[in-house]
């Protein structure tokens, strides 16, 4: 038998029990648009009951603990789909840059009939330049002696020059800024690694006196999910509530020390690579932006650079080597078209720019008049050579804008799979910890209702205690 | 399924955001007309496209290149006309001087109009091309003027040189089609292109042929003029008749491939825009769908979020 004393002690305690509930749904309520967090509930069990002459008797409610509504499993998905996510984002940001530095692109106004016509042309790109210099090749075979025709192919062979000098240059100083980002992209990796050792001695601590740290766990798993994206990560949870972080066999926290930082380093030829800080020991990523952005620039970035040295190079030695055996208006040889080896290099050889007539279009030394030489050339266009995979120039330009936008299109795919499988899961991991308002309100109601009950049992037993003590004065 | 308050938001803004760039997409294929601007739109019909497009440039590039040797075989035509007149005038010469009746002084004033008939000769074989102003006739060696006279104290012809050469410069037409509209001044040889004034394949020899009359007429010496001049000068008639049976011959080759460049031409140009223009008809009821969509997402969604169990409390 609890006796008045007892009850207004259960009163008191159910009091404060509710206080926590609704202290609780206010939290939640705080918390209702944080980016990570958990919604809270309150545990509330009945308190150890007291045996009396008739049997056990209920002493009221006790909270027991305030626990977060996480699913673990969720959250190592969302881990690993974040990594994808990275990756392809970095490939899709790295493409899309490349895709603009070759500037192939179809122009076009849409013509007011309905039906399907509409001009397009890329006079920016390669394409058009390509074959516009085997066309200006053309003109002088039909006009070997024209001056005119001679001074538009030295305009259309330095607009084609200039722009290989162009996308080539674009092309090499996105490879800088995508070094760049890999380095601050390790940069902020190793802030998060240290900021998961501090939190993960401060959960332990919490744990240890025997609580949770449920915002501090809201924390660590962000800066996870954060560490996610930027490179693949693996986790294991220790017993005292630590993570420990590593990336294939190297550990980079463990406990509440960080064990190696993340450095990148020059694996040659400026191409930048990832390796641990201390141990100096090379990683291989399988995802998170960081291998996005490395493979976008290794893979497709350096095919396309290749790609357009080779078009280049074969470019210069083929007209170089039919342009040499010709003769120019003024009975001159032996002179160069293009100078340069690639497609940083090109320009037209600066003589022949000066002056249209010494380029050289005649067979004979004695006939001006010739264009077997320039006849030869303006077939180059058309001519499949064996060092572009037995492709014309233009086929083989062709192909490398197709590979560059197919690599590009897939990254777009993926991104686009990857964001609807981020959403679901986000959905799902929302329906689990998310604060929902109309709960949260209703649970306030509640606990309301409750505490005023608890209060108004006070009362009562006030007036009990007030209805004994007048028992003595009357 | 439970659902917190922020599912709503969150999902609404996804939703949004794939419309509105649906609607992007969409709006700038109007705008354009093109249903692909960049590579990655759609990798393959980049590539016809490109390929398409040089294709193109190629036949219009033979367009040009046919106008070009449209107008030469024009000026070559022309040439050949007043050829044409000049040898069938010289050769009625040839035949009226062989008539025994004619006094010398007849035969005399036949030989001033040789002389004049070979001046026009040497003028018509020095034409320049009015577009290059190269010289027509000097086969590819064309800088300088093909024929040179020697004339004697009476500033008569006595000889001709030839400064050119008998080769002549082929063109593109077409994909591995050339042709030439040129006719060397000369051709010694005996393969290659006829000559126009000497040709050895066919015996032309115009100029000299001329002179040798004009010498014949003054000397007085009809029966050269009958068993030899006569039939050198058929030679030269038959030769400028057969230059203008093959000029026209390539004139004709030249209309056939124009109308095939042209031809080709639009026929990529259909191509192209099968590849990579946008059915505008089917876009803009693509259009009006995600239109319909997105407004449908604001309202709905507008709808849900401002109701919560606080309107009730």
């Amino acid at each position: 038998m609890l006796g008045l004393f007892g009850t207004l002690n259960l009163a008191a305690r159910s009091m404060q029990a509710q206080m926590t509930g609704v202290e609780v749904a206010g939290q939640n309520l705080a918390n209702v648009n944080t980016t990570g967090y958990s919604r809270q509930s309150v545990n509330i069990q009945t308190s150890p009951d007291v045996m009396t002459g008739i049997g056990p008797e209920g002493t009221g409610a006790n909270v027991t603990s305030i626990q977060q509504a996480v699913n673990t499993l969720l959250n190592t998905q969302v881990q690993s789909q974040q990594s994808t996510s990275g990756y392809w984002n970095g490939q899709q940001s790295a493409l899309q840059s490349a895709q603009n530095a070759l500037g192939e692109f179809l122009n076009g106004t849409a013509s007011t009939a309905s039906t399907t016509s509409a001009t397009s042309d890329s006079s920016t790109g390669l394409a058009s330049q390509l074959s516009g210099l085997f066309s200006a090749f053309q003109a002088v075979a039909t006009s070997p002696t024209s001056t005119t025709a001679r001074q538009a192919l030295i305009g259309q062979a330095q607009t084609l020059a200039t722009t290989f000098n162009n996308v080539s240059s674009q092309l090499g100083s996105l490879k800088t800024s995508l070094n760049s980002s890999l380095s601050d992209n390790v940069d902020s990796a190793n802030k998060l690694l240290s900021g998961i050792a501090a939190l993960n001695q401060q959960i332990s601590a919490a744990q240890f006196s025997g609580g949770t740290a449920n915002d501090l766990l809201d924390q660590r798993e962000q800066d996870l999910e954060n560490l996610s994206q930027l490179t693949n990560i693996s986790t294991s949870t220790e017993t005292n509530g630590a993570v420990d972080v590593s990336i294939g066999s190297q550990a980079l926290v463990t406990g509440y020390k960080v064990a190696d930082t993340l450095q990148s380093y020059d694996a040659g030829g400026g191409q930048m690579l990832v390796q641990t800080a201390i141990g100096g020991q090379p990683l291989t990523l399988t995802g998170g932006s960081m291998q996005g952005t490395i493979d976008a620039r290794d893979g497709t970035l350096a095919t396309l650079q290749n790609s357009l040295n080779t078009l280049a190079g074969t470019l210069i030695t083929q007209v170089n080597g039919i342009h040499k055996g010709g003769y120019s208006l003024t009975g001159s040889t032996g002179a160069n078209f293009f100078d340069g080896t690639d497609a940083a290099t090109i320009t037209v050889n600066a003589a022949l720019a000066a002056n249209p007539n010494l380029i050289q279009t005649s067979g004979s030394a004695t006939a001006s008049g010739d264009n077997t030489v320039a006849l030869q050339l303006a077939e180059l266009g058309s001519t499949t050579q064996s060092a572009l995979g037995n492709q014309t120039f233009n086929d083989n330009y062709d192909a490398a804008v197709a590979a560059l936008g197919d690599s590009l299109a897939t990254a777009n795919t993926q991104v686009a799979n990857q964001t609807a499988v981020t959403q679901m899961l986000s959905t799902q991991r929302s329906s689990v910890s998310g604060v929902s308002v109309d709960q949260e309100m209703t649970n306030l109601m509640a606990y309301q209702r409750a505490y005023e009950a608890s209060a108004q049992m006070v009362t009562t037993i006030n007036t009990l205690m007030g209805d004994t003590l007048a028992m003595k004065t009357s | 399924m439970r659902i917190t308050s922020n599912a709503y938001d969150s999902s609404l803004v996804n939703q949004l955001n794939q419309l509105s760039a649906q609607q992007y997409t969409i709006q700038n294929q109007v705008s354009t007309g093109l249903s692909v601007q960049a590579p990655s739109d759609n990798p393959a019909a980049m590539e016809n496209t490109l390929d398409f497009q040089a294709q193109n440039a190629a036949q219009t590039q033979y367009s040009s290149n046919i106008s070009t040797l449209q107008s030469r075989a024009t000026s070559v035509y022309s040439v050949l006309q007043s050829l044409q007149t000049i040898t069938s005038r010289a050769g009625e010469i040839a035949t009226s001087a062989g008539n025994a009746t004619n006094s010398q002084s007849d035969l005399n004033n036949y030989a001033d109009e040789v002389n004049q008939l070979i001046n026009q000769v040497v003028n018509a074989a020095n034409t320049k091309d009015p577009s290059t102003g190269q010289y027509l006739f000097g086969g590819t060696a064309s800088s300088t003027a093909p024929f040179i006279t020697t004339t004697d104290a009476n500033g008569d012809v006595t000889a001709v040189t030839y400064n050119g050469n008998s080769s002549v410069n082929q063109a593109q037409i077409g994909a591995g089609m050339t042709v030439t509209a040129d006719i060397p001044g000369a051709n010694t040889g005996s393969t290659g292109a006829h000559g126009l004034i000497t040709d050895s394949q066919s015996g032309a020899d115009l100029i000299n042929h001329l002179i040798s009359l004009r010498n014949n007429l003054t000397a007085g010496n009809t029966a050269a003029i009958t068993s030899t001049d006569n039939a050198d000068l058929q030679k030269d008639e038959n030769n400028v008749a057969y230059q203008v049976a093959n000029n026209g011959v390539v004139q004709n080759q030249l209309t056939t491939a124009a109308t095939f460049a042209t031809n080709s031409s639009q026929s990529l140009n259909t191509m192209i825009s099968n590849a990579s223009s946008a059915n505008l008809v089917q876009v803009m009821m693509q259009l009006n769908q995600t239109q319909n969509a997105y407004q449908a997402a604001l309202q709905s969604g507008v709808k849900i979020m401002q109701l919560s169990i606080l309107n009730y409390l």
